[in-house]
């Protein structure tokens, strides 16, 4: 688990950094909760955009809080929660990184493991715009903007290369993505 | 006498009026943001990450779309940034004006004020204001792409002028490798 996350709980819990045993009973569970996640969950999901969707869904739409069942068993509540909103944000933030053109290949992936009929599922996101339940809560709002901005040009790009019949990414060069 | 002094107060209104541009603007999207903004972290994110800068205002994007070859996904693009670049300019106007209300309310309560000091931040602070105005007026008027437009389109009349004038162009090149430190 990146050091980064664990500064910015310290910092969040707005308690002066001791080295006490509990102190770093916590940070070690917490890094676990973070690394399970990684390992056993989000690396079975094929594409970023996938996790973020997965993610979001792990949190509660009237609380704003993340719940997973088989992390709370192992880790507690508490720890589950820092690490599925720690994993959130990185995911956010490598989707926000990404080119408009890596952007729509994530997109592109992300329609096919819907098993959805392309022009359906372009079609329901442009009305029902989901992603935008997926974005975490505390980021800065012009991130929110671009990333909101970036599906709608990417579902346009989607939805241009449906009609004039360009094919999809060919799986071997979507492997970087995959691969990241 | 009369023009500079009729330059100097166009300067002024100028100034005036690109501040007055952003104030509003920012006044505007203030209320139909406040869903969204204004979280401790959101101030802390924004300083932290200047590569957000470079993917709004990505050539690498641009030219995606360009490659596409459809006026209508351009257009969607031009709009999509537009708007985006705007908020961003915005905000970022927006969040110098609170630190700088903050600074001032605690100035206020100072009573060793360094007044070089303070003077050299508001000169910073109208500075930033007036560049945030110039960026918005840029971007409305010609699109989120504007500065580096611009940039193109000065290099591209600087040629232009050179073969216009060939002799006169290559007359300050011998002039200018005959005194190289000289501008």
């Amino acid at each position: 688990m990146p050091q980064q996350q664990v500064a910015s709980h310290r910092q969040k819990t707005r308690e002066p950094y001791k080295h006490s045993m509990s102190d770093s009973v916590k940070l070690v569970t917490l890094s676990s909760a973070y690394d399970d996640l990684q390992h056993r969950t989000l690396s079975g999901i094929p594409c970023d955009l996938a996790r973020l969707i997965y993610l979001a869904s792990t949190r509660d739409y009237n609380s704003g809080v993340y719940h997973h069942e088989g992390l709370s068993a192992r880790y507690g509540p508490e720890s589950t929660r820092v690490a599925l909103r720690a994993a959130h944000k990185d995911i956010f933030y490598r989707l926000i990184a990404l080119s408009l053109e890596e952007l729509v290949n994530e997109l592109g992936i992300y329609v096919r493991i819907s098993r959805e009929a392309p022009t359906g599922f372009i079609h329901a996101w442009q009305e029902l715009e989901p992603y935008r339940v997926a974005v975490p809560m505390e980021v800065h709002s012009t991130m929110v903007q671009l990333f909101h901005s970036n599906i709608r040009l990417a579902l346009e790009v989607l939805k241009f290369r449906q009609e004039h019949s360009q094919p999809y990414p060919s799986a071997s060069s979507l492997q970087p993505l995959l691969g990241r | 006498m009369m023009p500079t002094a009729i330059f100097v107060a166009v300067a002024i209104l100028l100034v005036l009026f690109l501040l007055l541009i952003t104030k509003r603007k920012e006044v505007e999207e203030q209320e139909s943001d406040q869903a969204t903004a204004a979280t401790p972290s959101d101030c802390r994110d924004a300083l932290q990450r200047p590569e957000l800068v470079l993917r709004i205002f990505s050539r690498e994007d641009r030219e995606f779309v360009l490659q596409m070859r459809s006026p209508r996904l351009q257009q969607i693009y031009q709009e999509e940034r537009r708007k985006v670049a705007l908020h961003w300019v915005r905000k970022t106007s927006r969040e110098v004006s609170r630190i700088m209300h903050t600074h001032r309310l605690m100035a206020r309560l100072s009573r060793n004020l360094d007044v070089v000091a303070e003077v050299k931040l508001l000169w910073q602070y109208l500075e930033l204001r007036f560049i945030c105005g110039l960026l918005v007026l840029l971007i409305e008027a010609l699109g989120p792409h504007a500065l580096h437009d611009l940039a193109s389109y000065a290099g591209e009349l600087s040629q232009l002028i050179g073969r216009t004038l060939p002799d006169a162009a290559a007359a300050s090149r011998v002039t200018s490798s005959e005194n190289p430190g000289t501008l």
